[in-house]
């Protein structure tokens, strides 16, 4: 109990600094919102109305208290580009981005599982070092490309998928994020397969395994009780500290799919320099891998108490 | 986007190993003799372009585009003109010479703050950690396309973004790795007789931690190549018209249905580089552990 | 195909033809079958290259929200399908004082809007006096109007300060459309939430960042309009996305497919590739206030160099026009025989060496990163400029930070293009050469006394021959001057299923969506 809250209070320093990095990083983005708008209409008279109304003419630093205070308030400031509220437009933006995160993690584990137990079983078999080999083919796939193969294949010359977009309802959602929740899955799969595989064989060389195979459980018995079951949760903590890679791929599969997801409106607010909506959306980046790495260390603590000295 | 597993101190293995001799030669490990061999050839192929291919990777020639292959043109050429072929091959010059110097900053960044955050614990070790917690706390392309945004695009660009976002995984590894192996023996003797803090990271600690943080190196330059063909995919990476893999990508989607070896072959170039880095990686860490194969 | 698509396709053109004809009058009350003619219903997904920013018509220079928001307000004339003239809309007719300072405009009876109340002349003064106020946004536009009365329900009065020859031109753009007097009661932030106007289509929601709808105005002034149920805007920004959504029938309509697909786009099966004619004009501009382009010699050598066949070919694959003027072809008072200066280089090289600097020099070109085509353009010129010696640099910026270096006069080179928004040249003309205007001449620091006063004469004077006169002083001068390179013309390329019929872009991009119906 004392770990999870020295680790809680651990926090509050890296929040701080995450919004001070936010604020400042976005404002430090050479251009001016008032430009996108404007477009090739930008009087320096309408670039000071603009900058009037959004309280741009004002100091960075007092800028920052502003955005500070706003943020324990619950608010993200207005959008620049659409005059409406930024906490608003994230929201209606998370869901396609949760769905694709956890779509792919499902894959993920769901393809890797099988795959780790298939070489584990059998060290140093033909079909261990297939499956050891081929993440490596996938690790060095630039997913965009991997995504543009995947519509071409299944979405174009196959008409099994749609090419694009977000569907309607969870079977709408099902069908039409299985390509990019693919691609993503793609990418982590490799990772995942070797953590699990390396994983299960320390299970399997473990002593209560043995004891039990001399006990004469049987094997399939065996690997689903103990092996699998204490091999998965490494694997989800794999799956955790690979979170930022995870969530900050979303980016670009969200758009070469034209999923309206918050990385997406992200890489547009950057576009356009809408400030308030960027540091919304990387705020709640953070958040996200904050938490899941928070999980992440818990649960490895809980399963190894060596880990709360140590680390 | 590339997933990165992080190793796992080596605690036992890496204390044993200390004292014992190597237990294979580097060639007798297939996955780092294979990758080695694979990135020779293709780093080769990368340097030796002119010598391979006649044209000029920059040169247009409008009365020759969108040509499928031919014995002219061994991969067809492009919107305006170029040879593919060429492009591919200047282009992975053009990836891999950012790669390889853009990954050198972060390792030796990394693996200084590492050490020092290691070796001296305390609030010198508190204020680096949280400095690594906020840098980790960003996506790793959320992070790199907003400083890229920040410092406009181009290589210089690239080299300080994948820096400022790189150093933290070094950095963690070996403070991981200086943790154990403070607590051995020899450095408690060493430590006793005086040595200096210097002294002791520099001979005796980094020599027997570096190899964690050279492993992870392979994995992080695929992933750095993995960032560049990205950016520039996205417009953001190397200018035009210097080739580069991931603006050719981008600029062959348009012609995916017509004439698919644009888009494929950039995209074939960056997996079979990422193979053979991999390769070498995963051969390094069997070497080291064999053990743990 | 077959014989019998043939007839089918002649009896949809008929349809059309009817429609167009019977503008105004109401379409084809009792169609008879999906084949025949224009089928009421259906549901339009229009894949646009980019998201709506705001729907408030007074403020928003954005293509993509001002083509949404022209189907929800109208305007009292709006601007022909040729593009160069106007035609009456929320109007009916207009008389003009002998003095040209006074007009007195008679408005369409029995028009409603979307929420049933009739349009009257408070609304319109209301609607113009708003654009007026509107500093940050048009109300440059309507800077010759002193001020505008409503003496009877249907009588709109509009006093000038001056005679003023784009006045018709100028209220048919959308700044000056038409919204309820005093936002039916609610604030302006209010009501461009979701607001009100005559057009055929009325609003429906928008998820921002994914689509925008909009559903059929049941009060709609003209009977029978419009045929579609409703209309979607999706935003998808990447073009082989949106092809891909195209052929899947996920999506009716493809906004600006990339130049080098329209060829695949026009022998695919199922689509129908139109190339609208446009306004855009894309032009090469030169800094004067940096070294050697305060030079007229370097400006036209360079001008000479450039073939611009080749760069219609490359970057247009085909699809466009080398440019002659200033002004594009669809544009009132163009000059088709303005000679502009076309490829030749060894004029050019003649003009080289005449300049100060005879020997070439080094600059840069300022190219937006991600724009491929201004890429293509750039990595064209750099080699046409080898010939003369110049050695050109290309500077890819952000594309926000590249409009503010062009905007601020931080560049040497810098492509750049124009699209008109009203059915008169005046707009452009103050624009691009006078340095007094709030864009310093295109922002190149252009002078010339002559083409500065010619262009001011021809907004006072309202005889068209005499405005013609006027305008190819202006284009023939500017075109000598070569304070810009004139690129190319392009059209706007739309792809839409072949299930769409009666779609239509003007060539200022305004879209009749009330003509377009959906076949079974």
């Amino acid at each position: 109990m004392a770990f999870v809250v020295r680790r809680l209070l651990m926090l509050v320093p890296v929040a701080i600094g995450v919004t001070i990095v936010v604020f400042f990083m976005i404002h430090l983005i050479p251009g001016d919102p008032a430009r996108t708008i404007l477009g090739i209409h930008a009087t320096p008279k309408r670039i000071a109305i603009l900058h009037r109304q959004w309280g741009l003419n004002r100091p960075l630093v007092s800028q920052y208290w502003l955005f500070m205070d706003r943020l324990l308030h619950g608010n993200l400031g207005q959008s620049l580009y659409y005059g409406v509220p930024a906490a608003g437009l994230i929201i209606s933006r998370l869901p396609p981005t949760l769905w694709l995160i956890v779509y792919a993690a499902v894959i993920a584990v769901a393809v890797s599982v099988p795959l780790a137990m298939i070489a584990a079983t059998r060290k140093d078999a033909v079909r261990d070092h297939v499956v050891r080999a081929v993440p490596l083919l996938g690790l060095g796939m630039p997913p965009f490309w991997v995504g543009i193969l995947l519509v071409y294949a299944l979405a174009i010359k196959v008409h099994a998928f749609p090419v694009s977009g977000y569907g309607k309802g969870f079977a709408g959602h099902l069908h039409a994020m299985f390509l990019p929740a693919l691609t993503v899955a793609i990418a982590l799969a490799p990772v995942v397969i070797r953590s699990l595989r390396a994983s299960m064989l320390n299970v399997l060389g473990a002593e209560y395994i043995t004891t039990a195979r001399s006990k004469g459980v049987p094997g399939p018995r065996l690997f689903l009780r103990h092996v699998l079951r204490n091999a998965v949760i490494p694997a989800v903590t794999v799956l955790g500290i690979n979170i930022g890679y995870l969530i900050g791929g979303t980016v670009i599969i969200e758009s070469i799919f034209a999923i309206p997801g918050i990385g997406q409106l992200m890489i547009n607010s950057i576009f356009q320099r809408d400030f308030p909506v960027v540091q919304g959306v990387t705020l709640v980046f953070g958040v996200l891998v904050v938490l899941v790495n928070l999980l992440a260390d818990l649960s490895y603590a809980a399963l190894d108490p060596r880990v709360r000295f140590d680390r | 986007m590339s997933a990165i597993s992080f190793p796992e101190p080596a605690l036992a293995a890496q204390a044993e190993e200390h004292a014992q001799p190597r237990a294979r030669r580097w060639y007798r490990q297939p996955a780092l003799a294979s990758g080695a061999i694979l990135l020779a050839l293709i780093v080769a192929a990368a340097i030796a372009a002119p010598l391979l291919t006649p044209y000029n990777p920059i040169k247009q020639n409008l009365g020759a585009s969108l040509l499928g292959p031919s014995a002219h043109h061994l991969l067809g050429t492009d919107q305006t003109g170029r040879d593919t072929f060429a492009r591919l091959l200047y282009g992975l010059r053009t990836d891999l010479r950012i790669a390889f110097i853009a990954v050198l900053l972060p390792f030796c960044i990394g693996t200084i703050l590492g050490s020092i955050a290691g070796y001296f614990g305390g609030w010198v070790d508190a204020v680096l950690m949280r400095l690594v917690d906020i840098v980790v706390a960003f996506p790793f392309y959320v992070l790199i396309i907003a400083l890229v945004f920040v410092l406009g695009p181009g290589q210089r660009s690239i080299y300080i973004a994948i820096t400022l976002v790189g150093w933290v995984s070094y950095a963690r590894i070996i403070r991981g790795e200086i943790l154990v192996a403070k607590r051995q023996d020899y450095v408690l003797a060493a430590r006793s007789g005086g040595l200096s803090a210097v002294r002791i990271i520099g001979r005796h600690l980094l020599p027997n931690v570096i190899t964690q943080a050279i492993i992870y190196a392979m994995s992080d330059i695929v992933q750095d190549i993995l960032a560049i063909v990205t950016l520039g995919y996205f417009g953001l990476g190397v200018p035009a018209p210097t080739p580069d893999l991931g603006s050719m990508i981008n600029d062959g989607q348009n012609f995916l249905t017509t004439h698919w070896q644009l888009t494929t072959f950039p995209g074939l170039a960056v997996v079979v580089v990422g193979l053979s880095l991999s390769l070498i990686g995963d051969g390094l860490a069997d070497l080291i552990r064999p053990g743990q194969s | 195909m077959t014989h019998r698509y043939f007839v089918r396709k002649a009896l949809i053109s008929v349809g059309a033809l009817i429609v167009l004809a019977g503008c105004g009058s109401g379409g084809s009350g009792g169609s008879t079958g999906a084949t025949s003619g224009p089928v009421r219903g259906g549901n339009l997904i229009f894949a646009a290259v980019q998201d709506a920013q705001s729907m408030n018509n007074t403020t928003v220079f954005d293509n993509n929200s001002i083509w949404i928001f022209e189907q929800i307000f109208q305007t009292l004339y709006t601007v022909t399908n040729d593009g160069k003239g106007v035609r009456p809309q929320l109007a009916t007719s207009y008389t003009i004082s002998p003095d040209k300072k006074t007009y007195t405009f008679k408005l369409r009876p029995g028009v409603k809007f979307s929420d049933g109340k009739p349009m009257t002349s408070a609304d319109v003064k209301f609607s113009i006096d708003q654009n007026r106020k509107a500093a940050q946004g048009w109300a440059y536009l309507d800077s010759a109007i002193k001020s505008v009365d409503d003496p009877s329900p249907d009588t709109v009065v509009i006093h000038l300060k001056f005679p003023w020859a784009p006045l018709l031109a100028d209220l048919s753009i959308f700044a000056n459309g038409i919204v309820p007097n005093n936002y039916a009661g609610q604030t302006e932030t209010q009501f461009y939430t979701h607001p009100i106007g005559t057009g055929p289509f009325k609003w429906g929601f928008w998820h921002k960042g994914q689509a925008l709808k909009l559903v059929r105005n049941t009060n709609y002034w003209q009977k029978g309009l419009p045929y579609l149920n409703s209309i979607t805007w999706t935003d998808v920004a990447n073009d082989n996305t949106r092809q891909l959504q195209l052929k899947a029938g996920q999506a009716q309509i493809d906004q600006f497919p990339a130049w080098s697909t329209v060829s695949s786009l026009k022998s695919t099966s199922g689509v129908n590739m139109h190339l609208f004619n446009s306004t855009q004009t894309n032009y090469l501009a030169f800094n004067e206030l940096r070294k050697p382009f305060a030079d007229v010699h370097v400006r036209r050598a360079i001008s000479l160099a450039i073939d611009r066949n080749a760069l219609v070919k490359a970057v247009l694959f085909g699809n466009g026009k080398p440019a002659n003027s200033l002004f594009p072809p669809q544009v009132p008072f163009y000059q088709a025989s303005t000679p502009g200066l076309q490829f030749n280089l060894t004029q050019a090289k003649a003009e080289m060496a005449k300049s100060t600097v005879p020997h070439g020099f080094t600059t840069t070109i300022i190219v937006p990163a991600g724009n491929s085509d201004y890429v293509t353009i750039a990595t064209i010129l750099q080699s046409e400029l080898k010939p003369l010696g110049i050695k050109l640099k290309i500077t890819q910026l952000d594309p926000n930070v590249a409009n503010n270096d062009e905007q601020t006069l931080k560049y040497d080179m810098v492509l750049t293009l124009w699209t008109m928004d009203i059915p008169d040249p005046d707009e452009l003309a103050t624009f691009a050469v006078d340095p007094s205007s709030g864009a310093k001449s295109f922002f190149t620091d252009y002078k010339n006394p002559t083409v500065i006063k010619d262009t001011h004469l021809a907004e006072t004077t309202t005889a068209p021959a005499k405005r013609q006169q006027y305008y190819n002083v202006v284009q023939a001068d500017a075109a000598k001057d070569a304070f810009m390179a004139y690129l190319y013309y392009s059209p706007y390329p739309y792809a839409t299923t072949s299930k769409v019929h009666g779609f239509y872009v003007t060539p200022l991009g305004n879209m009749h969506m009330e003509d377009v119906w959906l076949s079974k």
